[in-house]
This record gives structure tokens, sequence and C-alpha cells, in this order.
């Protein structure tokens, strides 16, 4: 059998890894300015990007007015489905910002090093992801005035919100999260702001110098840093696994059929992490080619992404098949009712729709070519969130349609006024990002900058090939 | 005096740093900035000793009795009895106890590292532009009789930049 073809072993610029971000040959001031240009361009299409998704969370924000002028009443909602497309959409959103901790806290805690160049994108999908999902309690209220009854105070006739109800604990986990996240993805990027101030100018320079808070870099700071850090990508894990679980106690702990179950919190969080990651999958593909980051943004991180996805994937079908598989077996009459509406009755198409939009990214994802090629990355992770918001739809909306008493079951039509709220939060979460992308580094230029430190290319027997120094 | 110097290297810088030990300088008057965190002990200098774990800690259990407040007193504040329902019961209080007891852990690890690295602080430091872009720069306070000696001791380890350093508004 005649011998492999190898490198030549002397040149480790020859090795199969040599256009690897952390061994490139980059000096940091390239770096900075490969980062820094993308964010100083902004053509035509950029703007008329923002216009068009500003249009959209106007024509959502008029819609929200005519929700509080008229009333509920505008909504299609009804006895008995009294959650809809908001509630369906409010656990969509939440369950989108959960690949920002899962990417963040859990990849860094494992220092795993291909997650660099993406976390700064990870953390920024879970603020703007909650700071939509936390406008639904208040558009789903109706009356938004009243809001202040939530916060924990004796508000009115010196009365304290009641914290045994699971929308109270919703409350306060949500804004944890988003504090918590919020905090995490600005601490981390103090030192990049201070990057940005050392080299722009005008109103980039001031909000920079601003946010930076008079970095320097001391090795004092870089410690406190990573230990602040530490601590939070610790504390952030059993947060992000909380709040999917209280939205889930939301449901669960009622007593009506197919909410009523003990799986719901671990499955409420795997097909969380499912959704985020790809999310996350989509989002990064999108900026890649919008900021021009290729270097940056590199087969080897969507493989490892898309492998992550497939793995929850994989996850989210134990889940939903050990629940589904209890519900069948049990044959409530509601319930069986329910589970004919989802096979074989109304409900059908979204369901098939669900399955298959949900199982057939899992099976293409086992293949490296789809996971390395941008667009097929794309189009597989876009089918999975399709499949996730049909998911919800079914859980909240499609349950509620029957209950225990027969004469009470209904039927729900989403309106305009809900269709354009549910608009608007996506263009608002778009729009945001957009806006981020331009103003704050998206890659962390620092953590990329430390990864390389870390790397070098080591000859094992015939063969030259990365590797990691073990260092805190 | 205080001089500052730049460099390419970190090997360079920890000789440097040795060196500069050696004439009896403290470690206290030697301030090292890069645009890099480097790892512990590369430098060749002492880590500083930390109270934000404490701060962290204090946060979580001042988070915690909160938390206690809102699920077990409040609700005796102003008591609606529901039909077989104690006015407090162990899941929603420890549910409500817990995402108290983080957000504080989180909230307190902000303000902490804040107040430990004594920030905001936007007056002029010493500090050069080119850190961001790389280099590694030593600031070190030293007695005007050790500045030739100094001086030539930094050169010949490849420093640049040499000379009082620039007081820049952060």
């Amino acid at each position: 059998m005649p011998e492999p073809d190898h490198s030549p072993l002397d040149t480790p610029q020859s090795t199969p890894y040599d256009e690897r971000l952390l061994l490139a040959q980059r000096t940091d001031a390239e770096i900075n300015q490969a980062v820094l240009q993308p964010m100083m361009q902004t053509g035509m299409g950029f703007w008329v990007l923002v216009g068009f998704l500003s249009l959209v969370v106007v024509w959502g924000l008029y819609a929200w007015g005519f929700l509080v002028y008229w009333g509920i009443g505008v909504t299609g909602k009804n006895r008995p489905v009294y959650w809809t497309l908001f509630i369906t959409t409010f656990v969509f959103w939440v369950g989108i910002s959960h690949a920002g901790t899962m990417i963040s806290a859990v990849l860094r805690l494992l220092k795993a090093d291909w997650r660099r160049p993406i976390t700064r994108g990870a953390e920024a999908m879970t603020a703007f992801a909650l700071m939509m999902a936390a406008l639904y309690p208040l558009i789903h209220l109706g009356r938004v005035w009243k809001f202040y009854w939530m916060i924990p105070y004796p508000n009115n006739r010196l009365m304290w919100p009641n914290f045994q109800s699971p929308l109270m604990w919703d409350m306060v986990a949500i804004f944890t999260y988003l504090i918590g996240s919020s905090l995490y993805l600005y601490l981390a990027l103090i030192p990049d702001m201070a990057m940005g101030r050392d080299h722009t100018n005008g109103w980039r320079y001031r909000l920079y110098r601003a946010l930076a808070l008079g970095w320097r870099g001391t090795e004092g700071e870089w410690h406190k840093l990573h230990r602040a850090l530490g601590i939070f990508s610790v504390a952030i894990i059993p947060i992000f696994l909380s709040v999917h679980s209280i939205v889930s106690w939301d449901f669960a702990v009622t007593i009506q059929p197919r909410w009523h179950s003990t799986i719901f919190a671990p499955y409420f969080v795997i097909g969380a992490v499912y959704s985020g990651l790809s999310a996350l999958a989509s989002i990064l593909v999108v900026v890649r080619r919008g900021m021009r980051l290729q270097e940056f943004l590199r087969a080897e991180h969507f493989n490892a992404l898309g492998k992550l996805v497939l793995v929850a994937g994989m996850a989210w079908v134990y889940f939903w098949f050990a629940g589904f598989i209890v519900e069948w077996y049990g044959n409530e009459p509601v319930v069986r009712e329910l589970i004919h509406e989802e096979v074989a009755g109304r409900l059908s198409p979204l369901f098939y729709l669900q399955m298959s939009a949900n199982l057939i990214p899992i099976v293409l994802l086992v293949f490296k070519r789809i996971r390395t090629t941008p667009a097929l990355l794309l189009a597989a992770t876009l089918l999975v969130n399709i499949g996730m918001f049909t998911e919800r739809a079914l859980i909240v909306i499609g349950s509620l349609q029957r209950n225990d008493l027969p004469f009470n079951w209904g039927t729900y039509r989403p309106t305009w006024v809900e269709i354009s709220i549910v608009a608007m939060t996506f263009a608002g979460f778009a729009l945001l990002y957009t806006l981020f992308s331009r103003v704050i580094p998206f890659v962390p230029v620092w953590e990329i900058k430390e990864g390389r430190l870390r790397y070098t290319v080591r000859r094992i027997g015939r063969l030259l090939v990365p590797t990691a120094a073990e260092i805190d | 005096m205080t001089l500052m110097a730049l460099f390419h290297e970190s090997t360079d810088t920890a000789e440097v740093i040795d060196e500069l030990h050696n004439l009896g300088i403290p470690d206290h008057q030697i301030v090292v900035i890069t645009g890099v965190p480097y790892p512990e002990g590369a430098l060749g200098r002492q880590r500083e000793w930390l109270t934000l774990p404490y701060i962290v800690l204090a946060g979580a259990a001042a988070g915690m009795l909160f938390g206690l407040f809102l699920a077990v007193i409040t609700p005796h504040l102003y008591r609606l009895d529901v039909g077989g329902h104690p006015p407090v019961g162990f899941p929603p209080a420890a549910v409500i106890i817990f995402i108290f007891t983080m957000m504080a852990t989180i909230v307190s690890t902000f303000l902490g590292v804040l107040w430990e690295m004594n920030f905001p602080r936007f007056g002029p430091a010493p500090y050069h532009g080119l850190v961001t872009d790389g280099h590694l720069a030593v600031i070190v306070d030293i007695p005007s009789q050790l500045e030739e000696q100094v001086k030539q001791m930094l050169e010949s380890h490849h420093a640049h930049h040499i000379g009082e350093p620039e007081w820049m508004a952060l």
C-alpha cells in the first residue's frame, strides 16, 4: 500500500492549519483594523435595511397603540384560547436568548477556543432577544399602565405582588437574566472599548472612551476582569437554566391537558438551546457576509457550532418523544383529542411542519459539508427556528383549544394587530443587531489576541498540528 | 521620576522587570500595561489579593435575604387567604429566593469589579496608544540617580519610546 503524501515537515507555514485565525501571521494592529474597518463603512444597503426595519417597528408600535386604545378585544384572544400569538412569541424569544450563555459561559468554562470570535455576537443576541421577550408581558396585559402592580413594592392599597404566582417568577427571572446577560456582555467589552478609543475620533471616540471607563490594561485590571468573568460564567448558568424552566412552569403548574407535565422544564430548556444555537448560526452567517468577517468567522467555527446544534437537536427529539409517549399511552380523553387534532386533525399541517422542520436539519447537520458551507448551514438553522416557532404555537395555542369542559372548546385566529406586533419584535431585534454590529466591535478582539498566545504548531510524528497551551 | 518604555516581546518585558527588582525597585512601583491578558506569572509579577469574591458572597447573602423577605414576609403584610392555600409555600418561596440570590450575585460581581478597578476613572493617566496595537508598556517610578542606568538597561532589552510617560485623558 503506498504511503500517504504528507506535507513537508520543516515548514509550518505549509500545514493545512496555517489559515486558522489563531495561528495567522497577523499583527495586533492589523487585527484591530480588520475589526474596526467594516464598522466604519456603511453603504446604501445598510441604510435601506435600517430604514425598512424601522418602518416595520413603527407600524408595530402603531398596532400596539391601537391595542392599548381599543383594548385587548382587538386581538384574537378568546375563551378558551387566552394565551395566543403574544405568549407563543414570548416563549420563542426567551428560547432564542439561551444560546448566548451556552456559548459564552459554558464554553468559556470549558476553555473551548473556537468560541472566541463568536461570543460577543452570541451575548448580544441574548440581550436583544430578552428585550423583545420582555415586551410581551407588557403587550399581553393590554392595560400596560398597570404594569407597576408587578414591581415588588406595596403599590396599590399597600398590597404586595403575589409571589406565589408563576407570572411573578417569570418577571423576576427574565429581568435577572436580562440584567445578567447585559452586564456580562458589557464587562467583556471594556478592553475592546479601550482599543476603539485608541483608534477612532469624533463621536465614536467619545462613545468608546465613556464605555471604556478609563481602562488601561494593567496587569491588575486584567486579573480582576478575568476573575469577574469567571464568576459571571458560573453564576449565569443556573440563571439560564432557571429562566426557561420558570417559563415552562407558567404552563406546567396549571391543570390544562398537555401542559401539566413534569418533563416540561428540561424539554423547554433543551428546545431553547436548540433554537438559540440555530439562530446564532443563522445570524453569524449573515453578519459574516454583511461585515466581511470571513477571516474571523471560519469553517471551523461553523463546523463546531453545527455540531452543537446537531447534539441539541437530538436531545430535543429525545425529550419530545419522552413527553409524547407518556401522553399517548395515558390515553386521557382530552389529551387523546389533542393528539388526534395534531396528527390527523386541523392542527396537522402545523404538527408535520414542526416535526419536519426540526428533524430534517438534524439529518442534514450530520454532514460536514452542510455544517461548513454557510449558505447550507443558514438554510438548515432557519428551518430549525421555523420548526421551533411552530412547536411553541402548538404548545400554547393548540393545547388551549381543548380542555376538560367540551362545551368550552374553541379555536383561534390571529388578527392584524397581533401579526403586526409580532413582526415589530422580529424587526426590532434585527434593527438592534444591525446597529450594534456597526457601533460595537462584533468580534471580541482581546479574546482573539489572547487565544493567539495559546496556540502553536507542534510536530507529532510526520504531522504538524495546532496545539493549545494549558494556561489560565 | 517616572519612566515609560515600550516592548515588542513579553520575554524582554519579564527580563526588564527582573532587572528592576535587582536594582532595588519594589514591585508596587512598576506598572505593566498590555493589550492582551498574559498568563499568571508570565511577566514575573505577584498577583494582587482580591476582595471581589467576598463582595460577591456578601451580595449573594443580601439578595437571599431580600428574596426571603419578598417570599415569606410580604404575604403576611397584607394577608389574602385563598381557600386551602397557605399564605407561604416552600416551592414558590424557593424560586423567588433563588432568583433574587442570583440577581444580587451578578450585580455585586459587576459593581465589585468596578470598585476593585477604581472605575470609572476618566482623568489623565500614564498611557500609550500603541498598547492596544500589541506593545507592552512598563511604567516605573525610580530615584533620579538611577535614570541613566535604568535607561541603558531598558535599551539593552530592545525597549523603545523610552522617556517620561504621556499623561493621556482616558
